[in-house]
């Protein structure tokens, strides 16, 4: 099923070469509008086409599940990710798998389920909640076979079920476009950063495992996310929703960057399952306390964590109240997180000094709660033969706020899993796509088209912009309708006179170009839906409209691409599926 | 600085593969891993804990002014 041409390009080792001879003025690329110093000839690239039944996107948890399955049930299956198996994107960093085990638990899933819909206020979709409860049990026993608990490093366990199947894997590859053809989906596009060519593969069907993303924040590990996934398909017409949530993590005034150290000796930490424990937990509680008060200028591990009630801030149910200290437990793993106790008088050893300060992980929302919107308890998206799972998929799993510990990843791999089946079911049921040449070469024009560029504005510069506008607390987390209409002018500008003339000098510049632009829409998107969202709910805060709205905000907001190609946005009630 | 140095370097290319973010390439005259793109290093670590011979020391700074919620 799998084909491969080749036509002449550079090798690889001429490529490296070339990249390092460019590296020192790329390390510099700062520069905001400049002359593009070029260090590949673009016009004698290559273009590798291939072709397949389902063609999974990304190497996370979601990824190896979405193949493994989609390959069982006899669909030729590829993966693509534009890192390493079990090493990029969110999954070697999440520590804690919730499994639902009814020989443990003294409650039921219906008892679980509820707890979760009480303490997310309606935001979660039922149907998912309990979807990652009944299978978390078969996944956690399949991941502990191939070693998956016994390490702390996830790429030897992940390839393992890959190599026992031989299912082709191309890693380092970029994909930038998904291609529709005949109102369903056909295949995608993108390019390898180790070599000058462009790829396109042709598939039946296509499953998004590209993770959820954020603003390249400094204080997550989360920056080689950039929703390139949710944009892909919103630029061929699917529905996108959970945007206006908000992640909680916080990170350390002193380095603030460095996450690994935010983190203590988490990241080493080898996965563990653990058993239902719901919170409300992980929203903007401590972006409000800093916003009314001021921030303590000590805080965090080691330090004593305010007490003193004030007045307002988002609303937490009676039952889910002190459940936490702020900014601690839940994802990515339990336990651990900043914010924990330690010992007086300063951060315990392997933690960095300095307060907490909120907004590790800005412009990514609460897991599961944003991505595609799914038409089904399947993981189909409203583009035939396209699915998402995982943080891709906009499953409302936990709700629009930090539910049961653990659940992130577990949550990857159940609906991983169910969309690799879904996905194999659907490319039985069709015929191999047809995408015409022509449309191949414009797809391949707009992928390479910031090389080709003889000056142009440096994507560092552009997301350093983005994140000026975008990540201060008054904009992001604690949000009124006049400043949210400043911030999406500034973005607009952005969308419409500097990413269009982005740079991109070698391949490694190219997918920065690439994800800056992705980062651009979806800061649109993030604020198109604050400003809908006229309450507050969860991790969305609105200090111009503070309560929840029940009589009007019982919904989740889905975006779509209208027909004049400007964004729309449409509500869908709590508890139904899209019409 | 975020990774720090690279001392001692077998050339198996596990940190490049294993760094989310495409921070490190082998250099084609020694064959050895380089710091190419610091500035988009996020200081998570990976390629220190995939390299097999502890060849990569990590610190906490950013090369490039970050941008944070307050502070």
């Amino acid at each position: 099923m799998t084909t491969q041409n080749h036509s002449a390009g550079p090798t690889r080792r001429a490529f490296l070469a070339l990249s390092a001879a460019t590296a020192g003025l790329a390390s510099l690329g700062m520069e905001a509008w400049a002359e593009n110093r070029v260090a590949i000839d673009v016009d004698a690239m290559s273009n590798s086409d291939l072709s397949t039944d389902v063609l999974v996107i990304g190497g996370g948890m979601a990824g190896l599940f979405a193949a493994v399955k989609a390959h069982d049930a006899g669909a030729a299956t590829m993966i693509v990710s534009k890192g390493r198996l079990g090493s990029s994107g969110l999954t070697p960093f999440g520590k804690g798998f919730f499994v639902f085990d009814p020989e443990t638990e003294t409650g039921t899933i219906d008892d679980f389920v509820e707890t979760v819909s009480r303490s997310a206020l309606g935001t979660n979709n039922p149907v998912y909640t309990r979807q990652v409860a009944e299978h978390s049990l078969d996944r956690a026993r399949e991941l502990r076979d191939w070693g998956f608990f016994d390490q702390t490093l996830a790429n030897r366990p992940f390839m393992r079920p890959i190599d026992e199947r031989g299912i082709p894997l191309m890693e380092r590859v970029v994909i930038t476009h998904l291609i529709k053809e005949d109102g369903r989906i056909a295949g995608a596009a993108g390019f390898r950063l180790d070599a000058g060519e462009t790829v396109t593969v042709r598939a039946r069907s296509v499953i998004l495992c590209t993770g959820a993303g954020g603003f390249k924040p400094n204080g997550f590990p989360v920056c080689d996310l950039t929703h390139d996934g949710t944009v892909m398909a919103y630029e061929i017409g699917a529905k996108v929703t959970g945007k206006e949530w908000n992640d909680g993590h916080s990170t350390r005034s002193v380095n603030p960057a460095a996450c690994f150290d935010s983190w203590g000796d988490m990241f080493e930490r080898v996965p563990a399952t653990n058993g239902v424990d719901v919170h409300h937990d992980l929203g903007v509680d401590i972006n409000y306390r800093a916003y009314v008060t001021g921030n303590p200028v000590e805080g965090g591990p080691g330090a004593p964590q305010p007490t003193e009630e004030i007045e307002g801030g988002p609303y937490v149910p009676q039952e889910f109240q002190h459940s936490g200290p702020p900014g601690g437990g839940g994802a990515p793993g339990k336990g651990g997180a900043p914010g924990k106790g330690g010992a007086p008088g300063g951060p315990p050893p392997g933690f960095s000094a300095g307060s907490n300060v909120g907004g590790a992980s800005a412009g990514m929302a609460i897991h599961k709660s944003e991505g595609l919107v799914p038409m089904d308890a399947r993981c189909a998206s409203n583009i035939p033969g396209l699915y998402a799972a995982g943080d891709a998929l906009g499953s409302h799993m936990a709700g629009g706020i930090y539910t049961q510990v653990g659940s992130s990843l577990a949550g990857s791999a159940v609906q991983g899993a169910i969309a690799g089946e879904a996905a194999a079911e659907y490319a039985r049921s069709v015929d191999a796509p047809t995408i015409p040449e022509a449309r191949i070469a414009g797809i391949r024009n707009e992928i390479l088209a910031p090389l080709r560029r003889e000056a142009g504005y440096g994507p560092a510069w552009v997301t350093q912009t983005l994140q000026g506008i975008m990540i201060p607390n008054f904009v992001l987390y604690i949000k009124k309708g006049s400043m949210m209409q400043a911030a999406l002018a500034y973005i607009e500008e952005l969308r419409d006179h500097h990413a269009p003339m982005l740079r991109a000098a070698d391949m490694h510049e190219l997918r920065l170009a690439h994800e800056t632009r992705n980062m651009i829409l979806s800061a649109e998107m993030k604020l198109r839906a604050s400003l809908m969202r006229t309450e507050s709910r969860c991790s969305h805060y609105r200090l111009d409209y503070p309560e929840p709205d029940d009589e009007n905000w019982r919904a989740w907001i889905n975006i779509y691409k209208g027909a004049d190609g400007s964004m729309q946005l449409e509500k869908q009630p709590f508890g139904t599926w899209p019409a | 600085m975020t990774i720090k140095s690279i001392n001692g370097c077998i050339g198996c290319e596990e940190c490049v593969k294993s760094c989310p973010c495409d921070v490190i390439r082998i250099d084609p005259d020694s064959g050895k891993a380089v710091i190419a793109y610091p500035a988009d290093c996020q200081i998570c670590h990976l390629c220190r804990m995939y390299c097999p011979v502890d060849a990569i020391e990590m610190a906490p700074e950013k090369s490039i002014p970050v941008v944070v919620p307050w502070g």
